[in-house]
């Protein structure tokens, strides 16, 4: 570890412990690009992992990197690239999000169909909790069960356990061939022929995500709904994979960059939650969430079919917070799961989730006074 | 529940003394066998307010000592081996404590469908165990290991309380509760019921054994397949002194004696495109000195390949009585020169190691044999045990990678984290089971379960 990360992490575990000590509740913040997401968090100041950045260790041949929390996703990108490498998690978001943020939200994308999402890459972390203390979980190799999984507990905890200051993840080698197709939907049976058809090829493709009409004129500037394929391997597989899915329909080429826009389709003011169910479900869930976006135009929708996810980007306003509220009051199969909400949708997005004893004891544990990002979870007490 | 399924004479309770590391002995007071999930909670709830410790025990497979019980009650959990629901479409199933891995794979494959861990033991193992160990196994390189496949538990309490961890029917918000116990060797509680995730069996599978004239050609050929982005779905070497114990032994495979080390390769997935990075494989494993690289004819060929392998612990009970398994891992670019300084270890303490382990993911099993009746020799072992751990946790290593760390593992938990570190892990398991009653004294040394909240001056250490 460099010198100025140890000293940010030593600073970090002083303002933790004075925010304690005074009962000054913190904001955990990376590089703040989505502290608009709203989660009703009840915090005086702020604290920051931004300076935790850089590079600590990166060995290519190891296929593992370890990076202060404050390295952002495209730093990661650059450096791994020049070695034929990628950390293959592709959060919805710009790359200037940063890693500590990425995985304190679970946040995964496109790539999870193939790879997995955040708790499947990351190897170890590094937080200081709420009791200004310097805890490590995991290590830097691929593999290792010692000591309880500290790491799978921070990945997702919304920082509301410790501050994460340094992780190491898992790496993945680039494919030989990583090609990018899209094929239009005519029907809205599609969506059940796609599901069937994942379940029935020898293959997993990096990525399948089905986006609405909406979302395809966004991308492509066509008006009708249509599925986009990321596939990789060596070159006779990518093409044989080409040829399987072309049993939904013609795929065209499609520029790599879409799935960047994919991630940063969502507007300045938007809405976002998915909606999650058994991938079986996925047809079900996919009507959910075109329901929603008849009511509430220009809902811009994409799935992941292997995951049974649908994620709903509702443009901002009003009207569809008020519709949202009371869809939202209906009984329905699905979980929601929030990612950009007004404050009062948060509770009608779903249950809090950490009402249960469990949650509550471990958050008491690591957090005894309650400074980090307090409330974002409701009450813990 | 019967007579037959109370054990308490000594005599009965011999078998349940160790698990499958023959180094440690622990008598348990009493055993018991529930044959329902009912009957575990009832025993569990008994035993609460009396404040009785337990250990939960599957098959009792396990390497690293975890499901010893000494003095306190074992809860044999092996009988409770219902397969209670399959999920094809999703690719789920929900299983008692007590399936045993290779049992579930031979159930689901009616659907295609597998289940990816394979521990060496897998014939044998349960899935609650593996559940409690984040068992590993060959196929991890590509699969991943427990942690990776499970998607909820409900979990008795060791207070007698039952919760449902993570949620079966997709995402859920919250802290990884799943994660949290996949791996808790036991002091989290009993886990009733299990939702695993299930793999599609692979179109085409190829495996290939390749023969090296020294280690570390075999390790510079493992650097060089994993640097390509081939991912094998297994990638495992054996030394020789491993090779010879496997041949001279019911086990043998047709590895041949005299090479130094070999490879044992499999790649899987859909046959296009699978030929060509065959083809890659075997072209890195030339470059890099293979002496011959065979590829499995057929099945039985495969499976012939696979047996000295996953049976190499027991071959060695061929050349001693006892044997240490190591299980430390190490950052793959590190395995020749650590490969080197096992080597030194051994000359040095006059020892014999056998290597055999998952070179693909850097997960070395230094095993050593010997005789345990022989004072001697065994301070010998135990001190190229040490060394050995301390050459991998130097070169960025930790201390296990797939056994778990039991009571082997104790002494070398405070080489990897600090103080801070290992009461956090205390404080954890504090809240699953405030009384340690679940499997005590495993996992995290007691000393370091203090009161850390109030030790200001050890908070101000930074890093592990």
């Amino acid at each position: 570890m460099t010198g100025t990360i140890l000293t940010a992490v030593s600073s970090l575990c002083d303002q933790v412990r004075d925010a304690a000590a005074t009962n000054v509740p913190l904001r955990v913040v990376g590089a703040g690009t989505w502290l608009d997401a709203g989660r009703p968090t009840r915090s005086v100041s702020s604290i920051s992992a931004r300076e935790l950045s850089g590079i600590v260790e990166y060995v290519p041949g190891d296929l593992t990197l370890t990076a202060g929390a404050g390295t952002t996703l495209g730093e990661i990108r650059a450096a791994t690239a020049e070695h034929g490498q990628w950390l293959a998690l592709d959060p919805c978001g710009s790359d200037d999000g940063t890693l500590g943020a990425t995985l304190a939200t679970a946040s995964a994308g496109p790539l999870a169909t193939a790879f997995g999402t955040a708790r499947d890459l990351a190897l170890g972390v590094q937080v200081v909790t709420g009791a200004g203390a310097v805890v490590r979980g995991g290590g830097r190799v691929v593999k290792n069960v010692a000591g309880f999984d500290l790491t799978r507990l921070f990945i997702g905890s919304w920082g509301t356990l410790g501050v994460i200051t340094e992780l190491t993840l898992r790496l993945h080698a680039r494919p030989q061939c990583d090609e990018t197709f899209v094929i239009t939907l005519d029907d809205s049976a599609a969506v059940g022929r796609t599901r069937a058809l994942l379940r029935s090829v020898p293959f997993t493709p990096y990525a399948c995500e089905i986006v609405n009409a909406a979302l395809a004129r966004q991308l492509f500037g066509t008006e009708r709904a249509a599925i986009l394929f990321r596939l990789g391997g060596n070159d006779e597989s990518v093409r044989a994979q080409r040829l399987a899915i072309a049993a939904l329909g013609e795929p065209r080429p499609a520029d790599a960059g879409t799935w960047h826009e994919l991630r940063q389709a969502e507007p300045e003011q938007a809405i976002v939650f998915r909606l999650s169910h058994m991938p079986s479900e996925l047809q079900g869930t996919w009507n959910e969430a075109n329901a929603i976006a008849e009511s509430c135009p220009g809902t811009l929708i994409h799935a992941t079919p292997a995951r049974g996810i649908v994620r709903c980007i509702v443009p901002a306003g009003a009207a569809n917070v008020a519709w949202l509220q009371r869809a939202f009051r209906a009984p329905s199969m699905t979980t929601r799961i929030g990612e950009r909400l007004p404050a009062d949708l948060w509770t009608a997005v779903a249950p809090l989730p950490t009402a249960d004893p469990l949650s509550v004891g471990i958050k008491a544990a690591f957090d005894p006074r309650s400074v980090l990002n307090r409330g974002i979870f409701g009450e813990m007490t | 529940m019967g007579d037959k399924r109370v054990l308490f004479r000594a005599s009965e309770l011999l078998v349940y003394t160790s698990d499958g590391l023959p180094s440690y002995f622990r008598q348990p007071a009493i055993a018991v066998f529930p044959g329902t999930r009912d009957e575990v909670i009832a025993i569990v709830r008994e035993l609460a307010p009396l404040g009785i410790p337990f250990v939960p025990r599957g098959a009792g497979t396990g390497l690293s000592g975890g499901a010893l019980a000494d003095g306190v009650v074992l809860i044999g959990l092996n009988r409770l081996s219902h397969i209670l629901s399959v999920d094809a479409d999703n690719g789920m199933a929900v299983v008692e404590p007590g399936v045993v891995n290779a049992r579930l794979s031979r159930a689901v494959a009616e659907h295609g469908l597998y289940y990816a861990p394979d521990p060496s033991s897998q014939t044998a193992c349960t899935i609650g165990g593996n559940v409690a160990e984040n068992a590993g196994g060959p196929h991890c390189l590509k699969y991943g290991v427990t942690t990776n496949h499970i998607i909820a538990l409900t979990v008795l309490l060791p207070s007698g309380e039952v919760v449902k961890l993570g949620n079966p029917g997709g995402e859920r918000d919250g802290y990884d509760l799943t994660g949290a116990f996949v791996g808790s060797e036991g002091c989290f509680g009993i886990a009733l019921d299990i939702t695993v995730r299930l793999s599609r069996n692979p179109e085409a599978v190829r495996t290939v054994l390749a023969d090296f004239m020294s280690m570390e050609s075999a390790a510079r050929a493992v650097s060089a397949i994993v640097a390509t982005g081939i991912v094998p779905a297994a990638l495992e070497m054996i030394d020789q002194p491993t090779i010879r114990a496997v041949e001279s032994s019911i086990y043998a495979a047709g590895y041949p004696v005299d090479a130094a080390a070999a490879l044992l390769i499999e790649l899987d997935g859909a046959v296009a495109g699978l030929e060509q990075d065959l083809a890659t494989v075997e072209a890195l494993c030339a470059s890099n000195g293979a002496r011959t690289v065979r590829i499995a004819r057929d099945d039985a060929d495969r499976a012939r390949l696979w047996q000295g392998r996953k049976k190499a612990f027991g071959a060695m009970g061929r050349i001693s009585p006892h044997l240490v398994i190591q299980d430390a891992v190490v950052p793959r670019t590190r395995l020749p020169d650590v490969l080197a300084e096992i080597e030194a270890i051994a000359a040095r303490n006059g020892v014999l190691i056998c290597n055999v382990f998952h070179a693909g993911d850097g997960n070395l099993h230094p095993n050593i044999p010997y005789d345990a009746s022989n004072k001697e020799e065994t301070a010998r072992v135990h001190s190229a045990m040490r060394e050995i751990m301390g050459a991998c946790v130097a070169a960025g290593g930790t201390i296990t990678g797939e056994h778990g760390v039991g009571v082997d593992k104790l002494p070398y938990m405070d080489k990897i984290f600090s103080a801070e570190s290992l009461a956090a892990m205390c404080d954890l398991r504090q809240v699953f089971d405030p009384q340690h009653r679940s499997n005590p004294g495993k996992v995290v040394p007691v000393h370091s379960c203090r009161e850390w909240h109030g030790a200001p001056s050890a908070r101000r250490s930074v890093g592990a």
